[in-house]
């Protein structure tokens, strides 16, 4: 028997993509905006987000959605700082997908809200695949990482908006060089908007959230 | 893992919709920006081909993304970051596609 052709030509994660579709049409329609925090694990998600949960929260409605292959740690962190947490253990899965999220954000009251905080798992590589809905990407990378990160990693900055380098406190005990990760960054995404900040000492937060804040503000203006 | 499974039910809908019973080939094409490592998807599908389907040809097509230079406007194909312009060297802006990750064919019998 001879073999037939049979052409498909169908996006593999064309389900999960719909799912992306229709958080982001929900979002968009209450007003929402919306990150999706990709990094390494150990880069400082959880602790920048302390901080900008405590800076925000008093001007801001916030809520965060936080991905772990296991334990319910960041979340129970999170919790602490007094916004509404949902916590995703993906037992196992390296990144979110989108029907998790939506799971989730079903248990969040979203009438009541201006900023949606979704803390992927700690990964460079799938989290970059997964459209989760959300308004922009925002990568973080640490200085303790190495500055050809960018270079190594290209989908996760490319995909992103911003870029938050973290820990900068620590630069005086390391051969980082922070202009040549931001050169590396920019040769893969010119258009890349970089924060670098320490969440230590406090240096760099401000500008990282009232640029965060001026997003939202504008995203509430145009819907 | 979960992208090659996600193609094993993909395999799965098409060959019911069709008379023909046994998958032979299939055809994957991924794009050079799409942040699936080739070679990690070739080995996981080739769990999941075998388990579900038995013997299956797998072609991995590579797709290529394309920039458009801001200084020159020279269009050119390009595999990986940084985006050299070849004519005047300028990073180039502007890259599109490359982005892809289908399925693009079956082969049954």
């Amino acid at each position: 028997m001879s073999a037939e052709r049979v052409d498909v030509k169908k996006k593999v994660l064309s389900a999960n993509d719909q799912l992306a579709e229709e958080i982001r049409t929900d979002l968009t329609r209450r007003g929402i905006f919306s990150i999706n925090m990709i990094s390494s694990p150990g880069s400082g998600k959880t602790t920048l987000l302390e901080r900008t949960i405590d800076a925000l929260k008093d001007r801001l409605r916030l809520a965060v959605v936080a991905g772990d292959v296991q334990t319910r740690n960041d979340a129970e962190r999170l919790k602490r700082h007094g916004v509404p947490v949902e916590a995703i253990e993906t037992g196992g899965g390296c990144h979110l997908n989108a029907e998790q999220v939506t799971r989730s954000l079903e248990a969040i009251d979203r009438d009541q809200l201006d900023l949606l905080v979704i803390e992927n798992v700690g990964n460079l590589v799938c989290p970059s695949s997964f459209d989760l809905g959300e308004s922009i990407k925002v990568v973080l990378m640490s200085v303790t990482e190495g500055e050809d990160k960018p270079l190594k990693y290209p989908a996760a900055f490319r995909r992103a908006s911003a870029l938050v380098l973290t820990k900068t406190d620590l630069i005086p005990h390391l051969q980082f060089s922070a202009d040549t990760a931001i050169e590396n960054a920019r040769s893969v995404n010119p258009d890349l908007r970089i924060f670098s900040t320490s969440s230590f000492t406090g240096v760099g937060l401000d500008e990282w959230q009232d640029w965060l804040a001026e997003r939202i503000e504008e995203n509430r203006r145009s819907t | 893992m979960s992208l090659a499974l996600e193609i094993g039910s993909i395999c799965e809908q098409e060959l019911a919709k069709v008379s023909e019973s046994r998958m032979t080939a299939l055809g994957v094409v991924v794009g050079v920006f799409s942040g699936v490592e080739v070679e990690s998807l070739r080995f996981c599908l080739d769990v999941v081909l075998k388990d579900r389907f038995g013997d299956v040809a797998l072609e991995i097509e590579r797709e290529p993304g394309l920039a458009a230079c801001l200084s020159c406007g020279v269009r050119f194909e390009v595999q990986r970051a940084p985006f050299e312009c070849p004519e005047c060297e300028a990073v180039a802006h502007g890259v599109s596609g490359g982005q892809s990750l289908q399925v693009s064919y079956l082969e049954v019998e």
